[in-house]
């Protein structure tokens, strides 16, 4: 039986990226995946690492950290992964929402963080083809993209250099664990390993690998949808272009009243759009909870289609050649879980990341590295302890 | 068909000897053929080439367990415009 210091359970991009790093810590590590290399969420998602779409406080701060680990590997990796740093450009509506904005922002610049406020003749300078009646926006320099799937690929091509055994279309069936209750051994459908150190990345199924040891995760799927125009030439928009009323669509405790049809509110649409390197365009988007379905739903695609023209009536010629859909691993608090199990020695979980997943897949890598070997972390985690769910509970 | 030069993928201009080389460095799915090759991501949505895709990576050995062997069909059937989709236009 093939023995490993640490199993990775899911090859999406924090199992890949967690993988990555515990190799090069020299540790023996194996990635375990029920399908292929980001067969989930990590290849049905859209392409960029934000600030901007976080909350002030830790969520801000592990995603700038992680932006700045992004550039470190486009160096490191030797798959190219695209990965550029474009910013990117929040645009709001009305004068409420510039008002809401102009807080956030506020919050965010006393952090210490380069955001800043955009009138609505410089947005046009900034993305020629916006609507002109827009009231302003805000300018993130920090904001970047890439290709997710790709970079699923970079890691764990960096990390079979490096020793990391892969083990992709092998279900996990069980986790067998000792007298005293550590791990021990993880079956599959196509043979057993045998480890002390299990990380659970599998996203929205990580609630099925903890059920496993008897330990319950509050992951729920939530969906999206996103849209592809076909190739243009034309420069459509520059970066990845959002509408502030994304933070209502993705926040439960951020409310105003935007002015859309019944359908895009029903559907909790909320317009972004992103340029690709293959030269089209994302357009989303939109979130739900419909469980594990995936199909993408006309009338959603509708919605998003009606949204996007009213930030960029120049996407009224241009076709949609395809949708997909994909479900985010959604949490209550919006925070990922990354810690170990304290019921269950050996028993880590990094999941829960929401639509983060690429954004945090640098330092989520890199702090559970350190949580395994024992070294103190980047940052102080207490807060994405998995813990804090067991504390809610007793209440 | 010895014609390494082939298109397979009209839409992204992918040729035969690009999806062999793919499926032979990295033993992989048609679906992951897909994401690295982008042969049946363009306009017609691998109206034209899926078929031909699933059955390179057949004949070529991918994966031995796979339950994703052929692609997937996504909507919309043919490209359809914003304008269209959104409701603007008829």
């Amino acid at each position: 039986m093939e023995s490993f210091d640490v199993i990775v359970i899911g090859a999406g991009v924090i199992g890949s990226s967690v993988a990555y790093h515990l190799v090069k810590k020299g540790l023996d590590v194996a990635l375990i995946e029920k399908g292929g290399i980001a067969a989930g969420t990590s290849s049905r998602c859209d392409a960029v690492a934000l600030i901007c779409d976080k909350k002030p406080g830790i969520d801000t701060e592990i995603g700038y950290a992680s932006i700045q680990l992004f550039k470190q590997l486009a160096q490191e990796l030797s798959v190219d992964f695209e990965f550029s740093s474009r910013g990117s450009l929040y645009v709001c509506e009305t004068e409420r929402e510039l008002e809401i904005a102009q807080g956030y922002v506020a919050d965010q610049v006393r952090d210490g963080y380069d955001m800043r406020m955009v009138d609505p003749h410089e947005l046009l300078d900034i993305e020629p083809y916006l609507a002109p009646d827009l009231a302003g926006g805000i300018w993130t320099e920090a904001d970047s993209s890439m290709n997710p799937y790709k970079l699923c690929y970079a890691f764990v091509e960096e990390g079979k250099k490096l020793g990391l055994k892969v083990f992709d279309y092998h279900a996990v069936s069980e986790i067998q664990r000792d007298v005293q209750g550590k791990i021990e051994r993880v079956v599959t459908d196509r043979g057993t390993f045998k480890t002390r150190k299990i990380v659970n990345c599998a996203g929205v199924w990580s609630p099925k690998i903890a059920g496993m040891v008897g330990i319950e995760i509050p992951i729920v799927p939530r969906k999206g949808i996103v849209l592809i125009t076909e190739k243009t030439s034309k420069q459509i928009t520059r970066q990845k272009v959002h509408e502030f009323g994304y933070m209502l669509s993705k926040f439960e405790d951020i409310h105003f009243k935007r002015n859309v049809s019944e359908l895009v509110e029903k559907h909790n649409v909320a317009f972004t759009i992103e340029p690709t390197d293959a030269h089209n365009f994302l357009v989303g988007g939109h979130r739900a909870f419909k469980g594990f379905d995936i199909r993408s739903e006309i009338d959603v695609m509708q919605a998003i289609a009606e949204r996007a023209l009213r930030f960029l009536p120049v996407l009224r010629d241009l076709n949609c050649i395809r949708a997909y859909a994909g479900v985010r691993p959604w949490v209550p608090d919006h925070l990922p879980i990354v810690s170990e199990v304290e019921e269950v020695p050996g028993f880590f979980i990094a999941s829960g990341h929401e639509g983060d997943g690429i954004s945090m897949s640098p330092i989520t890598g890199k702090m559970v590295a350190q949580l395994i070997t024992g070294e103190p972390t980047d940052f102080n985690i207490d807060k994405l302890n998995f813990s804090r769910y067991k504390k809610s509970n007793a209440v | 068909m010895t014609n390494k030069e082939t298109v397979i993928c009209r839409c992204e201009d992918i040729t035969m000897r690009e999806i062999q080389e793919t499926v032979e460095r990295f033993q992989c799915s048609s679906r992951e053929v897909k994401l690295r090759t982008r042969a049946g991501m363009g306009s017609c949505g691998g109206r034209t080439c899926r078929g031909m895709v699933d059955k390179l990576v057949e004949q070529l050995g991918g994966p031995p367990i796979s339950n994703e062997i052929a692609l997937s069909y996504r909507p919309p059937v043919r490209p359809v415009s914003f304008g269209v989709l959104g409701g603007e236009e008829k």
